[in-house]
């Protein structure tokens, strides 16, 4: 018996006129790793909130869901509570609690279980997931990647059947990521637990499904094994977000086995193409623009006693680039960006801003048409009801002439950043790509001749990161100087001038883009990771296609 | 406190120490307990903070200390013994100085206890305690001590952020200020009301509201606090029988008036004296018994 049953499920959310999932039905097996993946808005979430009473959304809905044969509204609370555990996207949101044990042992308080069993239940937990070392500590002392595998212990130790999981990575750094990737791998494997996962990194989590469903407007398109999916997406533009290897096979003309992981992509590429170094593209002999921002051997700490977080820093920005800081967590990257910003200061060392040392520039004058910064958190930047009572906050406290020129720029940066259809919506009801863009577009207005931003593409999905780098070409053409903090290595690759690497407080080194990742052999895209014995030099994903095509090889 | 022994004990038995400590150091004007009190009580705050405890001692005990010292005498003209007369014709008395000393000897040890106590006493051990008493008590004040930081946490980078487009609390004039912060606030309360709702959903999925939820908790009632219940309750039991009795018994006013030294007063002193040394008394033995077993290995 399968342990989901979806049958023709159709639902609607009140008051709108499409259908949010239209005609769904499909069969979830015990112990089956399940992947569902589609754009921003084609019901991915909305689907998954369906698995589990308390959290469906209310609206008008038919067909049916059965779980393990039973209809799941008969299924009483208490199974439900214990058997189908939830792990949603923040991992802040999501603790209750101020101590790492009372939050273990919440959902398992809730159960009503007697003080040995809960001890027990928490003790094992703690083990697995290897808490115990830090099972004292406040919540809030806790690193984001550890807050989630709290949230998902927590959820383990009710012992359930099912996981279902809504992007739980995507407010993740990259390592942290692939620990807890790993972890719900192992949970499926060593404890059979079933797992129903949306993700975006679908570069890792691809290899490791069972089955892949792919929605779009709330329709299944697909429901299959990886490799079958990943083969008949090739000619939708769902293709854009499937793992690297997958692009490649689909776009060069689907030669033998599909490969997804960057193995056997290799070992696909040699079998399939003959080996040829990636042409050099001829150097733009462009005269270097002028050096905007400049750090001249920066130092900085929090506190007297603590440790430096940036190191003897100097870095040099030119005017019109996209500058990308890459690096780990925690190596000092997003300080670095504050520090560029004015709002902390370093303590030795200068920071020049179009010539001018930044502690000469009053605050007036560096926000006001000089500099413009996004912070990680779109949110923070609201203040209004709506979207455009937002904008038009930053219109107050100038003449009537300069308005009126204000007001034209307001047009011409929502055309830019493609918000005109959310002007009337309240920033908080936006996806998280849409209050991301909204937000640029409030700095925007004070047109920056300088934008920092801090992990533009952080819980972004391949399509919006697409549009994203969209946008950052139409600033950049304008003459606007991007500096732009991120651990997305393809992101960069792919749309950067120069790219920058951060270890320790200091860059390491800084080099145009294309010559940065061919000379990484980790830290590098997986385009390059997968070719870079076939096709040395090639970085990106369309390198590689390219190469593909030039080179396959004969029968 | 790490290295505290005394707060390794059951939140129990920490919290019914203080009730009796704070109590007779307050209401028990005795000078011979005050002594103690005093000394127990800031021999303990020194054993917890070290050196820093000093700084709080001559900063804040002190001038308490002095005022109340002074001030009594001034207003005060109770008692027998007149020693001098002030220039409006008031008395000064010796007892209303003795009072003055007494009162300020007592404030002192009532801070110093109850600075032990917020170092002993830590959130999770109060609301474990007072879990017991309302259920639901528990958890509120859980989810109030994770709410307050994550709150500020994120005042700060909203401030941040507004800065950057300069529209925090730092810029412009008085009025811009003002219309800033009212901004931020406001939009704090959204950012709050919002989030919330996923909290909630995290609740309910797993199982909040159903019947029957069991208040789990890491500590264990063990013998060494039953031994410790014991002791400190036939302690007080004694010091109270003896306040009770007026075996110890003290008068500031109209004249000093003070028990004798019987055999069963010096017995109270020592009960006494023995509750306000315990939490130094077994940290000292636990130091002690560390070292020996230091030096056998």
């Amino acid at each position: 018996m399968a342990l989901f049953e979806i049958k023709n499920l159709t639902f609607s959310y009140p008051e709108t006129q499409t259908p949010a999932l239209k005609d769904i039905s499909l069969s979830i097996e015990q112990g089956d790793f399940v992947v569902i993946c589609g754009k921003s808005g084609c019901g991915k979430s909305t689907l998954l909130r369906h698995f589990k009473t308390v959290l469906t959304p209310y609206g008008k809905r038919e067909g049916e869901i059965l779980f393990e044969g039973e209809r799941l509204e008969q299924v009483s609370m208490r199974t439900q509570a214990g058997q189908i555990g939830y792990v949603l996207q923040n991992p802040d949101n999501q603790l209750v609690t101020d101590k790492v044990w009372h939050e273990l042992a919440f959902g398992v308080e809730n159960l009503g279980f007697d003080q040995q069993t809960i001890r027990l239940r928490v003790a094992e937990m703690a083990s697995f997931f290897g808490i115990q070392n830090w099972f004292h500590r406040n919540v809030e002392t806790l690193s984001g990647g550890q807050k989630q595998l709290l949230n998902l212990a927590s959820v383990m130790a009710m012992q359930p059947k099912v996981l279902v999981l809504d992007e739980p990575t995507s407010q993740l750094d990259p390592i942290a990521a692939s620990d807890f990737l790993a972890t719900i791998r192992k949970i499926n494997l060593d404890l059979g637990i079933t797992i129903i996962l949306i993700e975006h990194r679908l570069e890792e989590v691809f290899p490791m499904a069972d089955k892949v469903l792919v929605l779009e407007d709330g329709k299944k398109i697909f429901y299959d094994s990886p490799r079958m999916v990943g083969k008949a997406l090739a000619d939708n533009d769902l293709f854009l977000a499937m793992p690297t290897a997958v692009q490649v096979y689909n776009a060069a003309g689907q030669i033998g086995e599909c490969p997804l992981t960057v193995c056997e992509g290799r070992n696909w590429l040699e079998t399939h193409y003959s080996p040829a170094p990636f042409p050099e593209p001829q150097a733009q002999k462009k005269k270097p623009a002028e050096v905007i921002v400049e750090a001249k051997e920066i130092w900085f700490r929090y506190e007297k006693d603590g440790r430096d977080v940036v190191k003897d820093l100097s870095m040099q920005v030119r005017k019109g680039e996209l500058y990308c800081l890459l690096g780990g967590n925690g190596t000092g990257k997003s300080t670095t960006l504050s520090l560029l910003s004015g709002i902390r200061k370093p303590y030795r060392g200068r920071i020049l801003l179009g010539g001018k040392d930044i502690r000469r520039i009053g605050d007036r004058e560096r926000y006001d048409h000089f500099l413009g910064v996004l912070p990680q958190n779109p949110q923070t930047l609201f203040v209004g009801n709506t979207v455009e009572e937002d904008l038009r906050e930053m219109l107050t406290d100038c003449s009537a002439q300069e308005k009126k020129r204000r007001r034209a720029v307001m047009d011409q940066v929502i055309d830019d950043t493609e918000i005109r259809h959310l002007l009337h919506m309240h920033p908080y009801d936006l996806s998280g790509g849409e209050q991301q863009r909204a937000a640029l577009a409030k700095v925007l207005l004070l047109e920056p001749q300088i934008l920092l931003l801090d992990e533009p593409t952080k819980g972004r999905d391949g399509f919006y990161k697409y549009k994203l780098a969209g946008i950052f070409r139409t600033l950049t053409q304008r003459g606007i100087t991007i500096v732009m903090v991120s651990h997305d290595i393809e992101f960069c690759a792919s749309y950067a001038d120069t790219c920058a690497m951060f270890f320790d407080g200091g860059i390491v080194t800084a080099q145009d883009a294309r010559a940065f990742f061919t000379g990484n052999c980790f830290y590098t895209t997986v385009a390059n990771r997968m070719a870079r014995n076939m096709f040395p030099g090639a970085v990106t994903v369309k390198d590689v296609i390219e190469s593909c095509r030039q080179n396959r090889r004969q029968a | 406190m790490k290295g505290d022994v005394f707060a390794s004990y059951h939140p129990a038995v920490n919290f019914l120490y203080f009730v009796l400590v704070i109590g007779c150091s307050m209401f028990v004007m005795h000078p011979i307990f005050l002594a103690l009190s005093c000394i127990g009580g800031m021999a303990y705050y020194l054993y917890l903070k070290k050196w820093k405890a000093l700084k709080t001692a001559l900063w804040m005990m002190l001038p308490v200390f002095l005022l109340s010292a002074i001030v009594n005498p001034l207003f005060t003209h109770k008692g027998v013994t007149v020693l001098t007369y002030f220039k409006n014709g008031n008395p000064l008395t010796l007892e209303s100085i003795l009072y003055g000393l007494g009162a300020g000897v007592m404030l002192v040890s009532v801070l110093n206890w109850f600075s032990c106590y917020q170092v002993v006493m830590t959130s999770d051990k109060f609301i474990y305690l007072f879990g017991k008493v309302i259920p639901a008590m528990s958890l509120i004040l859980s989810m109030v001590f994770r709410f307050v930081p994550k709150f500020q946490k994120q005042i700060e980078k909203v401030s941040d952020a507004q800065k950057c487009i300069g529209r925090d609390v730092a810029n412009g004039n008085v009025l811009d200020r003002a219309h800033h912060g009212t901004k931020i606030l406001s939009v704090m309360t959204t950012w709050a009301l919002e989030n919330s709702v996923e909290t909630a959903d995290s609740m309910k999925s797993r199982g909040y509201g159903l019947r029957g939820r069991n208040n789990f908790s890491i500590y264990r009632f063990d013998t060494r606090d039953q031994v410790m219940t014991t002791a400190m309750a036939v302690m007080g039991l004694m010091v109270l029988a003896g306040i009770a009795t007026k075996m110890v018994h003290f008068l500031y006013y109209p004249m000093i008036v003070i028990n004798d030294l019987t055999v069963g007063a010096v017995l109270v002193y020592l009960c006494y004296g023995v509750l306000c040394f315990l939490p130094v008394g077994i940290n000292v033995i636990e130091d002690i018994k560390w070292h020996y077993l230091k030096s056998k290995i």
